[in-house]
Order: C-alpha cells, then structure tokens, then sequence
C-alpha cells in the first residue's frame, strides 16, 4: 500500500510538513481539499482525513459530501433538460447552471447522424471542461480515439438512485471489494459463496455526481438493486453488513 | 445562573440538504441546513464571488427586522470565512432555525412571536459553522462565537459568559465576539454601555474561550477565566471532536 492516511484536519489548519510527501523526481500533487497559497503554504479547506500517496507524490484531504463540483474527466451521469442549437443541456446535480453536451461530441456523429435525444433522457458522459467561471462542458467521446469508451445515452429499462459522492468514488474504484468496501454488486450477482438465490443480471452505470442507475429487464433486480446500494450507503453498511442486509433482500425477493 | 450545560451537536440531522447541523448550547436550540454552490437568481448573482445568502428563522412566528438583522451580521461573517472566490455566479444558502431558546424565570412571557436577541448569535454563528463543514463547502478557516455580558452587581463589574436572558436583562452591556481558527477577530458587536476598558476584557475573556490553544486547555482556563467560576467550554476543541466523529463514520470503510 503506497496511500497512508494523516490526521484529521479542519479548513485553514497548518500541516505538519512531515506529513507532506517528498519524491525525487514527480512534482507534489494537490487533491481536493486543499489549496496551495504561494509560494509554499499548503492548506486544507474542508473537514476530512489527510490522505497521502508516497508513490505518485500526492495528497488530498478525503471526505463525504453530497453536493457535486464538476472536475475534468470524471464520468458523471446527466439527465437531459432541453436541446440548444448546437448541443444538450443536462443537468449534473439539482439547482445548478445546467452542463452542455455537444451534438458532435458522440461516436461516429456528423451533422447528419446524430443521436437524438429527447429531454428527460439518462447520459453516460465525461466532464470535457470544468472551469468555475463558465458552465461545464462534456462529452461521449474520446477525443483521442473517437470512440465511446462506454459513454452515451443510456437505453433499455433500469432507474436510476442517488448515493453520496464518496459512496460513488468507492463504487469507481478499480478494486471496490478491497479498497472501497463495497461487494453488495458482487453478491447480488451471485459471484460470493454462501449467499444462495443470488445471480440476479443487471448492469450498473456509477457517475461521479453521485447518481447511479441500474438496468435490468426484470424491475423487481432494479429495485433490489438500488435498495442495497442506497441502504450500503446511508447506513454504513460494512462487509458483514452488507452481507446480511443482501441474504434478507433475496429472502423477500423470493 | 449561567447555563453551564456542555455544547451538543449532530451533523448531518436533515437527509435531504447538502449539510446540516443541529447544536444546542447555553439553553438554545439551532438547526441549519447548508445547501451549495448552486445556480443564483439573477439578482443575486455576483460576476466574481459566490452569494452566501443567510436565513434566520424564529422559533415562533415569522422573522421581522430583528432576524434580518441578525442575518446580515452572519451574511457578512461567514461570507469571509467561506472561499467565495472558488464559486462564481453561484448561491451558498444557509437557513437557521431557532427551536429552542432559554427561558426567562422572572418574567411570564407568551410565545407568540419569539424575539431573538443578540445571545442567540454564537449558537447562530456555531450551528452555520458545523451545516457548512458538514457540507463541506471549501472555508478558509473555521470561526468559533461566544457572547458575554457585563453587569454592575453592588458597583462591582461581573462578566458573564453565555449570559441568561435574566443576565442580559440586569447587563449594562452584552458582547458577542467570534473568532477564526486563525485567531483572528471575525465579529465584535456589542449593545449597551461600556467603555473601553470593559471592551478589552470582554474582549479577553472571549478570546479565552474561542482560541484556547490545545496543549494549554487547563492553564489557560485558570488563568484568563479566574474572576468568572462558571468558565466556559472549549468551542475550538469543541469543534474538533464533533468533525472527529463525522469524519470517522463517513470513512468507515477505509
């Protein structure tokens, strides 16, 4: 493990300059929650654990918040507002200035094959550009290989649920069983031992926004499916948590 | 009497905002929801800065000029404290709801309209601190609040910390004085007589109770609080342990 976790630490607090890592070569890496006033203080400007990586010469402050900032390239999930001239409105998060998605930014779009989509529609996407003084862009697309990557408008039936932000980092991991502490999915689908009637089909779509959908083509997995990671979440459901509350959903499922 | 009861808070007390705190000290009861940054109306909105809009809410009956009062002294505190600049056009709203506020033994009084007065501002000043960490909206520092009251009782002066509303009816002058984790002064607003003199020890015993260094907890008790038995909590460390567990269940997986 190269993450280490600090003390916790409050907005405006001093850092111990031996918790800040040194490397020879990569430059210091801030995450969020801090911010750097020059030349050389750096401090924490919300409420969390100072979390460092000695590896890739960074730190951040880790936290649990519910109102989503846009940061470039995080998948998000959007839901359609209206259609401007030249791109989408979507909506990241309720009560902010709405995102635009270009009518080009999708794979394989020209002006005259362009997916069309009507207001109330889910998208896949990633945050293209986000700067505080303009309203956020994004994308369906890579840029750099002109192809989804898995982003787009989202089809077939399923719902979608909101969780807390740091719930969705965790989900996002790339080894959410071991460093997110997260296995209701696994369970469900049936890939634990021990746990019988599992093996449920259902696909899941988790976006930094703090909003995740699952689609299934039975309703009753979707709803399943959704109780467990809403209950995982505002609980705090640990391991052996989330494996009891998942045997008493299938339990009531049958 | 002074109300020598220990401060209590809770985070996180309203599922549906994006922070909330409920803090109950000195006899008054608070709870404050924190919604933000979301999209300002226009005529609200500011080209460079975020609007922190500040709500206050009696506990009976409607606010009148008291409370907008009230608001504006809080607006413009708390909008130092809060990293306004990272949010332009944006809104960070903060609504206080008084439930509770001490009684008076020696006068009989109707709730009809509940009238706050200037001792509900460091439980106001409390509550806004815990619902935007709780948020965890990017703050500068962290602001601890305390009010103080001085009497003549047989021509000697008696300095009240956290005065009673019986306290503040026999005070000459009433204080309230909040300051940053910075230990800097954030807001002075006094009523009543006093001279320049009582201002500096108002000012010092206030000091004493919000800006207690960690280590010097005990001595500095003794020492700024001698001529006053009913002493005062420890608003800073106060602070700490409430996040301390906030943090700790939201990282509950790690």
């Amino acid at each position: 493990m190269t993450t280490s976790t600090g003390p916790l630490v409050l907005p405006g607090e001093a850092l111990d300059p031996s918790l800040i890592p040194s490397h020879p070569k990569h430059p210091l890496r801030l995450g969020p929650g801090l911010r750097h006033i020059p030349p050389s203080d750096i401090v924490p400007t919300v409420a969390g654990q100072l979390t460092t990586n000695s590896h890739k010469n960074s730190l951040w402050v880790e936290a649990n918040s519910n109102r989503y900032i846009p940061q470039q390239n995080d998948p998000i999930l959007a839901t359609l507002l209206r259609t401007a001239p030249d791109s989408y409105l979507l909506t990241l998060s309720p009560h902010t200035a709405p995102a635009s998605l270009p009518h080009l930014a999708f794979e394989g779009a020209t002006k005259k094959t362009r997916p069309i989509l009507s207001p109330g529609q889910l998208v896949y996407a990633r945050v293209a550009l986000a700067n505080k003084h303009m309203d956020p862009e994004l994308e369906c697309v890579n840029p750099a290989t002109g192809k989804a990557d898995g982003l787009g408008p989202i089809t077939g039936p399923g719902c979608a649920f909101d969780i807390s932000l740091g719930f969705a980092r965790r989900l996002l991991m790339a080894r959410s069983r071991e460093e997110g502490g997260v296995g209701v999915l696994e369970m469900l689908a049936g890939e634990e031992p021990g746990i019988t009637g599992g093996g449920l089909s259902f696909e899941t779509a988790v976006g930094r926004n703090g909003r995740v959908w699952v689609g299934s083509e039975s309703a009753a997995t979707v709803i399943v499916v959704g109780r467990a990671l809403q209950e995982t979440d505002r609980n705090g459901l640990g391991m052996e948590g989330q494996r009891r509350f998942v045997k008493k959903l299938l339990r009531e499922m049958k | 009497m002074t109300a020598t009861a220990a401060p209590e808070a809770a985070l996180g007390v309203l599922p549906r905002a994006d922070g909330s705190a409920k803090y109950s000290h000195a006899g008054y009861t608070v709870t404050a929801s924190v919604n933000g940054p979301i999209e300002a109306q226009r005529r609200d909105e500011l080209a460079s800065e975020a609007h922190v809009d500040v709500i206050v809410r009696p506990a009976a009956g409607v606010g009148g000029t008291r409370e907008r009062h009230l608001e504006v002294i809080l607006q413009s505190s708390l909008s130092q404290i809060i990293l306004v600049k990272n949010f332009p056009r944006s809104l960070i709203q903060i609504v206080l709801q008084v439930e509770d506020s001490p009684e008076n033994d020696y006068v009989n009084t109707k709730i009809v309209q509940a009238s706050l007065n200037f001792a509900v501002m460091p439980a106001l000043m409390q509550t806004a601190v815990l619902a935007l960490l709780s948020a965890g909206v990017p703050m500068k520092a962290t602001a601890t609040a305390t009010a103080v009251a001085i009497a003549r009782v047989d021509g000697a002066k008696k300095i009240t910390v956290d005065p009673s509303p019986r306290d503040i009816e026999t005070a000459q002058s009433v204080h309230v004085l909040a300051f940053t984790s910075h230990d800097e002064l954030l807001l002075a607003e006094s009523e009543g007589d006093f001279t320049i003199g009582e201002w500096d020890e108002v000012y010092e015993t206030a000091k004493g109770i919000c800006c207690r260094p960690a280590a010097a907890a005990k001595e500095g008790m003794a020492m700024v609080l001698d001529d006053d038995d009913a002493g005062g909590t420890d608003m800073r460390q106060f602070l700490r342990s409430t996040m301390e567990s906030k943090v700790a269940a939201d990282l509950h997986w790690k």
